[in-house]
């Protein structure tokens, strides 16, 4: 038994969980060190699919991306926002120094549409982050985008909801996203390339709110009557 | 002088052979339909020939394709001929309906010599798949009868053109059948006979008129010749023979006419972003194209994406009878500015305008936005979205004036269902737009929900709480 052990150790094509080889694909840095340790001093993936699986806006899950959207504006790459849910607020976005000439807002009809914008943004040179809320996806669209996405060198990233984790996806990056109790955001490796998932972490984010310098959450006792409503 | 006469024995007939994939007979009708005007190889040789009855012709050739000749359409495709002619010459001046005459004479030395500038232009004829019977004369009108009689040379001796000119007959002179008949009573058959009767006995015998005719053809009277100036826009049209009922066969037209649009583009040294295409029906109205680009664009294959992706998201409403390319708007080009010596920037550029360019031509133009924050106070208006056109527009911010806003802006306030949990900044005052009839009046706090999210919530006059935004 061993012995047949021995000789499977030996054939080069079993791979061995210990030995971890440092891959080297293309990244950027998410501007978070604390997740960057956690993705392996990575950070989002370039020219591959990124997941964020999240239930509800406002648990800072745009901030998470803000450090590279300013990064990428600042040098002239194009941030696409593909069918948002919401309006990115401009005065929001000039304030965090987002160049917002290299802003541009899609909204797509149907889902044929909304494919074939993404591809088109994810070929381009000139993209440097698409963030897009597909909706409904089959694995097979999924399939078709990382593909896209390889051919381009920009970093993609799908807002999807969290019911979505259980199902398997072809994305190389997939965090999911749940608010903590100090306004902060918890994230959870669901899965990443080149090592074992499961790192967890958990970033400050009350500074989206300027909430920094508060210790305790109840400085302000809003007007609020707990009668009609 | 030295000029040249083009001479478009069938005119139409190429314009719309042109344009046909396949090659089957085909013949231009006069205006009733009753007689065949000209007739394309294939069809003379079923034995199709020019003047005969259409219903012979029809006999002869079963799957004829039939064109009724429209007078104010020649002189629109002699305009078009015109227009490339007039890169290779200056001086041109149309003659109704079918001819062509250019002063070449001050272009010998340009082009090193006649044989050159004759060959450029049957170079372009060629190019352009048209038939042309040429000639030079000494006068305008020499050079015409010569080539409408078919006996064009290149050459700038002008005793040569007159013993041309001496042995035509009178009714190749273009006189009229009137004069034709007197000159023949008296004896005369050619041309040369009449140049060597004494003129003060022809201006006796026939009239004034006609004596300066001769004389213009011999060139002993001037005929001056107004040129004709090119237009500030660009118009090519396909008419079809077969309706087109699917837009995928007009890419092979619009595939011509568009590389036409390059070279003259090329030629203007200039660049456009809208191109109007106009496809006409037969019973219905006119379907009218706009494509716009989102940048300065001449190449042909650039314009051909935008079309054939337009086209796919636009069925034809009816069958095409003919398509009209137009382009009014040029802009200068640009020399490429900041290039860095591997040409990087350059093409960022340039790709940067064909991805928003195709994007907008599948999705529409208003699918794409541009964000940019605006002087207000109310929420709903510090913001407005406006079209993507071009990719540098100087704009003025300073960002650290601006106050903290959330990241997400609803589509409009919504109520708040539950209680937050945790206040934490607030109240700030919101007070505004007594002026243009959308007042707001609101206290704006930042509150967290039971679900953790954190919400820009305000309570206004009429004491409702509303979300109405999140700091995502």
């Amino acid at each position: 038994m061993s012995e047949l052990l021995n000789t499977l150790m030996q054939d080069a094509r079993v791979w061995q969980g210990h030995r971890h080889n440092k891959t080297t694909t293309p990244s950027e840095s998410t501007g978070y060190q604390l997740l960057d340790n956690q993705l392996g001093g990575i950070g989002w993936p370039r020219g591959a699919l990124s997941e964020c699986l999240v239930d509800q806006p406002g648990i800072g899950e745009i901030h998470l991306l803000l450090p590279l959207m300013q990064r990428l504006t600042g040098t002239g790459k194009t941030v696409f926002w593909l069918n948002p849910p919401h309006t990115p607020y401009a005065p929001a976005l000039a304030r965090e120094g987002i160049n917002l000439d290299q802003v541009v807002m899609i909204q797509t009809g149907d889902g044929g549409d909304f494919l074939w914008t993404l591809e088109n943004c994810l070929r381009s040179p000139v993209t440097g982050l698409v963030m897009a809320w597909p909706g409904k996806l089959a694995t097979r669209d999924i399939r078709r985008l990382q593909l896209a996405s390889e051919s381009g060198s920009n970093v993609c990233v799908l807002f999807r909801e969290r019911r979505y984790t259980d199902q398997n996806s072809p994305a190389a990056l997939r965090l999911e996203l749940t608010p903590g109790d100090h306004q902060d955001l918890k994230i959870n490796v669901i899965k990443r390339r080149g090592s074992w998932p499961g790192q967890r972490c958990s970033l400050a984010m009350a500074h989206r709110a300027d909430l920094a310098f508060r210790e305790t959450p109840q400085v302000v006792q809003g007007p609020w009557h707990q009668s009609r409503r | 002088m030295l000029w040249l006469y083009l001479h478009f024995p069938h005119l139409l007939l190429d314009h719309i052979r042109r344009d046909r994939q396949d090659q089957r007979p085909l013949v231009i009708v006069e205006g009733t339909g009753q007689h065949v005007l000209q007739a394309c190889p294939e069809a003379r040789n079923r034995g199709v020939q020019t003047g005969m009855r259409l219903k012979t012709a029809v006999t002869l050739a079963p799957e004829l394709g039939i064109v009724r000749a429209q007078p104010e359409q020649d002189a629109r495709i002699l305009e078009d001929q015109a227009r490339w002619l007039y890169r290779y010459a200056a001086h041109i001046t149309l003659v109704s309906p079918d001819g062509l005459l250019a002063e070449i004479g001050s272009l010998q030395k340009l082009y090193g010599g006649l044989p050159a500038v004759w060959q450029t232009v049957e170079q372009a004829l060629d190019e352009h798949r048209l038939t042309a019977w040429a000639a030079t004369g000494h006068t305008p009108l020499a050079a015409r009868l010569i080539a409408r009689a078919g006996k064009g040379e290149c050459t700038g001796d002008r005793g040569h053109i007159l013993r041309t000119l001496e042995t035509m007959s009178l009714a190749t002179a273009e006189f009229d059948a009137k004069t034709c008949t007197r000159l023949q009573r008296l004896g005369l058959n050619t041309l040369g006979e009449v140049f060597a009767l004494p003129a003060p006995e022809l201006a006796r015998r026939l009239s004034p008129e006609i004596l300066a005719h001769i004389q213009k053809i011999r060139g002993t009277r001037p005929d001056p010749q107004a040129p004709w100036q090119p237009p500030h826009s660009f118009r090519q049209q396909a008419d079809f023979v077969q309706e087109i009922e699917h837009s995928q066969g007009l890419l092979f037209p619009l595939q011509r006419m568009l590389s036409e649009l390059e070279d003259d583009l090329c030629w203007r040294q200039q660049d456009t972003d809208s191109l109007h295409l106009i496809l006409q029906h037969r019973h219905e109205e006119d379907t009218r194209l706009r494509i716009r680009t989102s940048g300065p664009e001449h190449r042909a294959d650039g314009f051909l994406n935008l079309i054939r992706l337009r086209l796919e998201q636009q069925p034809l409403r009816a069958p095409v009878v003919a398509l009209v390319l137009s382009v009014k708007r040029f802009i200068g080009r640009e020399a490429p500015a900041g290039q860095d010596l591997l040409g990087k920037s350059q093409d960022l550029n340039e790709a940067w305008h064909t991805l928003i360019s195709r994007l907008q031509a599948r999705l529409g133009d208003h699918a794409l936005k541009r964000l940019s924050p605006q002087e207000d106070h109310r929420p709903e208006r510090a913001w407005s979205a406006s079209e993507v056109q071009s990719k540098h527009k100087p704009r003025l911010t300073n960002p650290e004036h601006l106050p903290r806003r959330p990241l997400w802006l609803l589509q409009g306030p919504q109520p708040l269902t539950e209680p937050p949990t945790a206040w934490f900044s607030g109240p700030e005052r919101i007070s505004g737009g007594w002026w243009d009839g959308e007042r707001v009046h609101r206290d704006y706090y930042i509150a967290q929900l039971r679900s953790g999210q954190l919400a820009w919530v305000f309570r206004d006059v009429r004491e409702g709480w509303f979300i109405h935004g999140w700091f995502g």
